[in-house]
C-alpha cells in the first residue's frame, strides 16, 4: 500500500508561489497513514500568502473515472488556476496530471510503500510478484523482500547475532529461514545451488497480460 | 486506461513440472486458495484448484481437503478461519494465492510443511525499478514508491515506472519512432515527457540533474509508519475507520438555546414499534409537555408538545428517519409557554420505587436519544439478569458534539441519570465509555466529587464504530453479542449520554422529552453550534438560521443529513423536523461522485478489512446488483449494524448500505411469511 | 598532438571502433587497429554493444594504450552502480587512458543475457557530472580524491532523433555538465544531418558524424529495423541489392565515402564503426578524400 510523505517547503513553495492554485486533496489511502498535520500546515502557509482559487478533498484520485467528474465539478474554478496542486500518491498525481495534460500539475507529496498490496491495514510479509516464487526452497520465507541483498543462497557474512548488517531492527532473512526450515526437517533445502534472477520476466509477463491500447 | 479485471491477476499456477514434483513428496496434503483480489466476481471462484486437478492426475487423491478463502492475505480473518480448520490429519498444506498469502499461512502453521503451488505474476513491467505498485483501481499508472518524487520534473509522467531504465535525465538513444528498445508496443516515456510539457507550455529544460537516491524509504520510516498503522487499525477492535473528526468548529461550543419555531411538526412515532395514537385533534388547545399522543402497545411511546400553542392541522409529512409520509401534528405556536401540570418537580428519587421510576421515564416518553429511539421504560426492564450498565458517551460520527457538550456542561444531572438507571437496573457496576477526542469531557467527568465509586470512566482511542453498542460492550467487557442477539444477552444494558440526562430531566424536573440537543454544523455553515431544539421544529428554520447561501445554491450543491455525515440521512424535505433521534443537522457539499448501486466491485478487499462485524460486505453488493437478493444471509447480513465503513471506504463507491437495507428488508419479510 | 588537443587545434578528427571479443583472443583485432596507426586519431572500445556480453573495454583500452593507440574508453551505465562507475574511471586513469565516452546503455533484454538485471544507478548526464566531478578531485558524494584523474569526456547524440528539441536539451544538457565532444549513430541522410548540425553547432562543441560502411541490404534493412537512430535510404539498401557479391565492399566504401564528403564541410570529424570490417578504412579514408 502506498503511503505519502509532505515534500519539503523548499522544494515546493519556490514552484508556485504567485501562482493561483487550485489544490486537490485525496484522504482515500488516509486510513493507511496520512500526514495530516504536515500537509495542513503547508496549506495554511499557502492560503495565506497565494491566491488559492479552489479546494477539493475527494477520495481516490487514483481512479480515472472518479477524477473526470470531479473535474467537472470544479470545472471553474480549476479554468482559472494557473497551477493544480495535488496532495496524493504518485498513482493519484499521475492520473491527475493525466487528465489535466494541458495544466500545469505539481504534487506535494513523496510516495513510499508500506507492506500490504492494495489494504488499509499493513502486513508482515511483502511480495515482489517476481515470477519465479523461491517460497518453496526457504520454507515459506521469502529471500527478496526479507534479505535486503536479495541473496538466494544462504547469508551474507554480514549477519550480527542473527540481525541484519543493513537493517539492525531486521531478522537475517537466512537466519529466519534456517531455522523454519529445520523445524518442518527440510534442512536439505538450503544444499540447492539456486541460479540467478530471471529479470527478463517482469517484462516479458507484464507485457504479455497487458493489453495495451493504443 | 484501465486495466479490465478479466486480464488482471496477481497469481498463476506454477509450472506444471514444479507441482507434480511437490506431490511427489506429500501423501496427504490440504489445499487452502485465495479467492483472488482484483477478479471478475465468479460465484464460487475455483479456476485454479480446477486446473490444479488437471495437472495432478491420479495424485489428485492426495488433496484431503480444500478450502477457498476471501483474501488469505486480511491475517487476522484468516487466522481466525485456519485455526479453526481441522488440519490434524493432514502431512502438509498447500496454497493457491499470491506471495502473500503464502507466507502468511507458512508463518501460521509454523511447523508443518507449506508448499506454494502458485507464483505471483509480475506487475511492474520495469525490471530497472523491480517493482511499481498500481492504485486501488485499476489503471494503467504505477508508483515505484521511491519517496522522492520526481513528478514534479516530468510534468507527471513518473520516470521511474514508465521508463524502462528508470532514466531521470532525458531519454537514451534506444527510442524509434517514439517507441521504446524493449518493446515496441510502449512508448518511450522521456518522449511522453517531452510532448506533455509542450502541450502545458512548460519549457522543457531538464533541470538540475538528479540523481536517485536508493537509501529512501529508510527503514526506519516505513517501520515506523507501519506500526503506526497496525496500532491505529487494531486499536480496541477489528475493523472501523478514522474518518476526519470535523468536530473542532462546535466542541467547544456552550449549547444555546434555540429560537423555538412559529409551526411546530410533531410526529406522532419518535420511537421504536407502533405509532402513539393521538390524543387532541384540529383545534385543540395545548401546553408546553401536555401528551398528545398516547403510546400504542408495550413497545411504543408517548408524544408531548413542545410548545404551547393550538393544533392546526392532523397531516402526513415526510418523516426524516423513514423518509416517507408519517402522521404528525402541526401546532401553532401561541408564544405564551404555558407549561402543562403534569410537569412536576421531584424532590429525592430515592423515595421512588423502581416500578414508579420506570413508569415516570415511558410516560415522560424517554426514547434512546443516541438515534435508535428504542423506548427507555422498556430496555431498563429486560427479561433477563444484567450485570452491567454502559453509558454510551463516544459520539463516534464526525461534527457531532451534543454527547460531548452534555458531558462538559450537565455533569451533575449525568451522574443523577446513572443513579436512577443504575438503580432501576439493580446493577452493581456501571462504565461510561468517552472517546479520546473528548478530554475535556473525560476530565469533568473524572473530576466532578460526588459520583459513586461504582461508576468508572472508560477513555477509549478514537475509531469509528466503537459507539456501536455491540462494539462498545466487546470493547469494555470483552463480550461478544450473539448474531441477531441484544445486548441483555450477555447481561448488559447501553443507554446514551442524552438519554441519560433525559431520565434525569424526567425524573427530577418531571419533564417529557419536548427538546433535546442537536450539533448543527458542516460546510458553508455560518452558525455551527450544539443547540437546545424543541421536538417538531422544521429544518427550514434551522437552515435559515444557520447556513449562508441562497436556497437554489442549497439545493443544487449541498444536502442535509439528519445524525451525522456516515450514518446521517439525507433530508430532501425541508419541511420535515426534528424528531427525538435528530442527534445532529449537517449540511455538506454534495460529492461529485456518488455511491451508486450501478457500479462493479474491483474485488479490492477494503470493505472486509474495516467492517466491525467481521462480515464481508463485497457479496452483499455483489449479489445485490444482480438482482439476487437473499443470497447475502450466506454471509451474514442479519450481523451487520449498518454502521456504514464498508460503503465509505468502497474504492469503487457502491452503495453498499442501500443493498444491506434491501437484503435485510428481503430477509424480514422472508420469516414472516 | 593527443586526441585531446586535436579536438582543441580544429583538427578534422578522425575516429575508429575496436569491437573487443567474446572470449579473451584479443590480438587479431588489436592488429586490425595498428594497421590504421597513424591514419585515425583514436580508437572507441565498446562496452558491451548491444548487451552482448564481452571482453570489457578497459582491458582494452589498456592493451591499445600499450601498443601506442589512443583509446576513447566507452562506459555505460547498463550494469554498474555508481561506485563501480567511479571506480572504474579512476582505474582507467591509472591506465593511462584519457578519453572516455559516457553513454547510458542498452537494456539487457536486447542482448544474449536477457535475465540479467538491470542496473542504471545513473545514466549518461549524471555519469558526466560525476566524472567531472572526479577530475576537480571529489567523488560524488563530496569525498576528496588523493590524486585526481584527467578525461576527455564526450557523449553521444542522435541527430535522426524525433523530436529533435528534445535531443539537443539533452545534448546541452551533457556539455553543461562536462561533455567536450560528441560522436553520432551512423549517419544515413546528409540532409537530416544537416539540418541538426544547424542547431547543434550553436553549442561550439565539436561533433563528429558516425559512419558505418554496409556489408548487405540485408544489414541495412536490419540496421533500419533494429538499430535505434539509423535509417538507411531506399536508394541505399538498392545500391547494396543490385550489387554483386564480390562488389558489396566496393559500393558500401562508394556509400560511405559520399556520406563523408557531404559531412566532412559541417562536422569536426567522423566516427567509423566498421564491425569487423577494419580492413577496408584505409581504402575508405582514400575514397573519401581524407588519408
Amino acid at each position: 500500500m502506498l503511503a505519502v510523505q509532505i515534500k519539503s517547503e523548499e522544494e515546493i513553495l519556490p514552484r508556485i508561489s504567485s501562482n493561483r492554485l487550485f489544490i486537490f486533496q485525496c484522504p482515500g489511502c488516509q486510513e493507511v497513514y496520512f500526514p495530516r498535520g504536515d500537509a495542513e500546515a503547508i496549506i495554511s502557509k499557502l492560503r495565506l500568502s497565494e491566491e488559492i482559487v479552489g479546494e477539493a478533498l475527494l477520495d481516490y484520485l487514483c481512479n480515472r473515472d472518479f477524477v473526470q467528474e470531479y473535474i467537472k465539478d470544479y470545472s471553474q474554478q480549476i479554468d482559472k488556476a494557473q497551477v493544480i496542486l495535488v496532495f496524493s500518491c504518485g498513482v493519484g498525481t499521475q492520473v491527475v496530471s493525466s487528465l489535466l495534460d494541458d495544466r500545469v500539475v505539481y504534487t506535494c507529496c513523496d510516495t513510499l510503500y508500506l507492506n500490504g498490496f492494495q489494504g488499509v491495514t499493513t502486513l508482515k510479509f511483502n511480495c515482489d510478484q517476481c515470477g519465479e516464487c523461491y517460497l518453496n526452497y526457504t520454507g515459506g520465507i521469502c529471500p527478496l523482500t526479507n534479505c535486503p541483498k536479495a541473496l538466494l543462497n544462504g547469508p551474507c557474512g554480514g549477519a550480527r547475532e542473527g540481525k541484519c548488517e543493513v537493517n539492525p531492527d531486521a531478522d537475517c532473512a537466512w537466519v529466519l529461514i534456517y531455522d523454519r526450515l529445520k523445524r518442518i526437517g527440510k534442512l536439505d533445502l538450503l544444499k540447492k545451488v539456486m541460479l540467478p534472477r530471471d529479470y527478463s520476466k517482469i517484462i516479458t509477463e507484464s507485457l504479455s497480460r497487458e493489453k495495451i491500447e493504443r | 486506461m484501465k486495466t479490465s479485471l478479466t486480464d488482471y491477476t496477481k497469481f498463476r499456477l506454477q509450472p506444471d513440472c514444479e507441482i507434480k514434483e511437490i506431490f511427489k513428496q506429500v501423501n496427504r496434503i490440504f489445499i487452502l486458495s485465495c479467492n483472488k483480489c482484483y477478479q471478475r466476481f465468479i460465484d464460487e471462484s475455483e479456476e485454479e484448484y480446477t486446473q490444479l486437478i488437471e495437472i495432478l492426475g491420479v495424485d489428485y487423491k492426495k488433496i484431503v481437503g480444500h478450502v477457498p478463502v476471501d483474501f488469505l492475505c486480511n491475517d487476522f480473518l484468516s487466522e481466525k478461519k485456519i485455526l479453526g480448520m481441522d488440519l490434524s490429519s493432514c502431512d502438509s498444506v498447500g496454497v493457491i494465492s499470491c506471495g502473500l498469502g503464502i507466507q502468511f499461512i507458512a508463518q501460521l502453521l509454523d511447523g508443518k510443511p507449506v508448499y506454494a503451488l502458485a507464483d505471483s505474476v509480475p506487475q511492474s513491467r520495469n525490471s530497472t525499478s523491480g517493482v511499481g505498485y498500481h492504485g486501488i483501481s485499476l489503471e494503467e499508472e504505477k508508483c515505484a514508491g521511491c519517496d522522492q518524487c520526481y513528478l514534479n520534473f516530468t510534468s507527471g509522467i513518473c520516470p521511474i515506472t514508465e521508463c524502462a531504465k528508470s532514466l531521470l535525465n532525458g531519454p537514451c538513444g534506444g527510442a524509434r519512432n517514439g517507441k521504446c528498445e524493449v518493446d515496441p508496443r510502449l512508448d518511450c516515456a522521456w518522449i511522453k515527457i517531452y510532448e506533455r510539457s509542450k502541450e502545458r507550455r512548460e519549457k522543457f529544460t531538464l533541470e538540475a540533474v538528479q540523481i536517485r537516491d536508493y537509501s529512501k524509504p529508510s527503514f526506519k520510516l516505513k517501520n515506523d509508519l507501519s506500526l503506526l498503522n497496525q496500532t491505529r487499525r487494531y486499536e480496541g477492535f477489528y475493523g472501523g475507520l478514522h474518518p476526519l473528526d470535523k468536530k473542532g468548529e462546535t466542541e467547544d461550543k456552550r449549547i444555546e438555546y434555540f429560537p423555538e419555531p412559529e409551526v411546530a411538526v410533531i410526529f406522532l412515532s419518535q420511537h421504536t414499534g407502533k405509532m402513539a395514537r393521538p390524543l387532541v385533534k384540529v383545534g385543540d388547545e395545548v401546553k408546553v409537555g401536555q401528551k398528545i399522543g398516547e403510546a400504542d402497545g408495550s413497545i411504543s411511546s408517548p408524544i408531548h408538545s413542545s410548545i404551547s400553542g393550538k393544533v392546526v392541522s392532523v397531516e402526513e409529512r415526510i418523516h426524516p428517519a423513514s423518509q416517507r409520509k408519517a402522521l404528525a401534528l402541526i401546532i401553532e405556536n401561541n408564544g405564551k409557554s404555558e407549561p402543562a401540570p403534569s410537569i412536576e418537580h421531584c424532590q429525592d428519587f430515592e423515595d421512588l420505587s423502581r416500578e414508579a421510576l420506570l413508569e415516570i421515564i415511558r410516560e415522560k416518553g424517554v426514547v434512546g436519544l443516541g438515534g435508535a429511539m428504542f423506548p427507555t421504560s422498556v430496555k431498563l426492564a429486560p427479561p433477563k439478569k444484567v450485570d452491567t450498565l454502559i453509558i454510551n458517551g463516544c459520539e463516534c460520527e464526525p461534527y457531532l458534539n451534543c454527547d460531548n457538550r452534555i458531558m462538559v456542561e450537565h455533569p451533575e444531572e449525568v451522574f443523577v441519570g446513572i443513579a436512577i438507571a443504575q438503580k432501576i437496573l439493580g446493577v452493581g457496576k456501571v462504565y461510561i465509555g468517552v472517546e479520546d477526542n473528548k478530554a475535556e469531557a473525560i476530565t469533568t467527568l473524572n473530576n466532578y466529587p460526588d459520583k459513586s465509586s461504582s461508576v468508572e470512566i472508560v477513555s477509549l482511542k478514537t475509531k469509528y464504530p466503537q459507539g456501536a453498542e455491540k462494539v462498545l460492550i466487546k470493547r469494555i467487557l470483552a463480550r461478544e453479542v450473539p448474531d441477531g442477539g441484544l445486548p441483555l444477552d450477555v447481561g448488559v444494558v447501553v443507554l446514551n449520554i442524552a438519554t441519560i440526562f433525559a431520565i434525569y430531566e424526567a425524573v427530577i424536573a418531571g419533564l417529557p422529552l419536548i427538546q433535546r440537543v442537536v450539533t448543527v454544523s458542516g460546510d458553508n455553515c455560518s452558525r455551527p453550534g450544539n443547540y437546545w431544539v424543541k421536538i417538531g421544529t422544521p429544518f427550514k428554520n434551522i437552515v435559515e438560521h444557520c447556513f449562508n447561501g441562497s436556497d437554489e445554491e442549497f439545493s443544487r450543491r449541498y444536502e442535509l443529513k439528519m445524525g451525522g455525515p456516515i450514518m446521517g440521512i439525507v433530508q430532501a424535505d425541508l419541511e420535515s423536523a426534528i424528531i427525538k433521534g435528530s442527534t445532529g443537522l449537517i449540511v455538506m457539499k454534495k460529492s461529485p461522485v456518488r455511491a451508486s448501486e450501478e457500479r462493479e466491485c474491483i474485488k479490492c478487499g477494503r470493505c472486509v478489512e474495516v467492517c466491525p462485524m467481521q462480515l464481508y460486505p463485497l457479496y452483499y453488493g455483489f449479489y445485490g446488483m444482480k438482482g439476487e437478493l437473499g443470497k447475502a444471509v450466506n454471509y451474514r447480513v442479519e450481523s451487520c449494524i449498518e454502521c456504514g465503513c464498508c460503503e465509505n471506504i468502497c474504492s469503487a463507491k457502491i452503495s453498499l448500505l442501500s443493498f444491506i437495507k434491501k437484503e435485510k428488508q428481503y430477509a424480514c419479510s422472508a420469516n414472516k411469511v | 598532438m593527443n586526441f585531446a588537443e586535436k579536438l582543441k587545434s580544429g583538427k578534422f578528427i578522425i575516429t575508429c571502433e575496436v569491437g573487443p571479443p567474446k572470449g579473451v583472443n584479443i590480438n587479431s583485432r588489436l592488429a586490425q587497429a595498428e594497421l590504421l596507426k597513424g591514419k585515425v586519431d583514436a580508437f572507441n572500445v565498446t562496452d558491451m554493444q548491444s548487451s552482448v556480453m564481452k571482453l570489457g573495454s578497459l582491458s582494452v583500452c589498456h592493451l591499445l594504450t600499450m601498443r601506442g593507440l589512443e583509446p576513447i574508453f566507452q562506459l555505460t551505465c547498463r550494469d554498474r552502480n555508481r561506485l563501480a562507475l567511479q571506480s572504474d574511471l579512476l582505474s582507467a586513469y591509472v591506465l593511462g587512458i584519457r578519453n572516455v565516452l559516457l553513454l547510458t546503455g542498452d537494456h539487457p533484454i536486447l542482448g544474449d543475457h536477457p535475465q540479467a538485471k538491470p542496473v542504471f544507478d545513473l545514466d549518461s548526464v549524471s555519469l558526466l557530472k560525476v566524472a567531472s566531478t572526479l577530475m576537480e578531485g571529489k567523488d560524488m558524494n563530496g569525498n576528496e580524491l588523493d590524486g585526481k584523474p584527467d578525461f576527455c569526456l564526450g557523449a553521444v547524440v542522435n541527430p535522426g532523433a524525433d523530436p529533435l528539441e528534445l535531443q539537443l536539451v539533452k545534448m546541452e544538457k551533457k556539455i553543461e555538465v562536462g561533455a567536450r565532444f560528441f560522436q553520432t549513430q551512423a549517419v544515413f541522410d546528409l540532409e537530416e544531418f544537416d539540418k541538426f548540425m544547424k542547431k547543434a553547432s550553436k553549442f561550439g562543441v565539436p561533433v563528429m558524424g558516425g559512419i558505418i560502411i554496409l556489408k548487405s541490404a540485408g544489414m541495412a534493412r536490419y540496421m533500419n529495423e533494429n538499430i535505434a537512430g539509423v535509417s538507411v535510404s531506399e536508394k541505399y539498401i538498392n545500391m547494396m541489392a543490385e550489387a554483386k557479391k564480390e562488389e558489396r565492399a566496393k559500393v558500401g566504401i562508394q556509400i560511405a565515402a559520399e556520406l563523408i564528403k557531404g559531412m566532412k564541410d559541417i562536422c569536426r570529424g567522423i566516427h567509423i564503426m566498421s564491425l569487423g570490417w577494419e580492413r577496408y578504412v584505409p581504402e575508405l579514408l582514400e575514397v573519401s578524400g581524407l588519408a
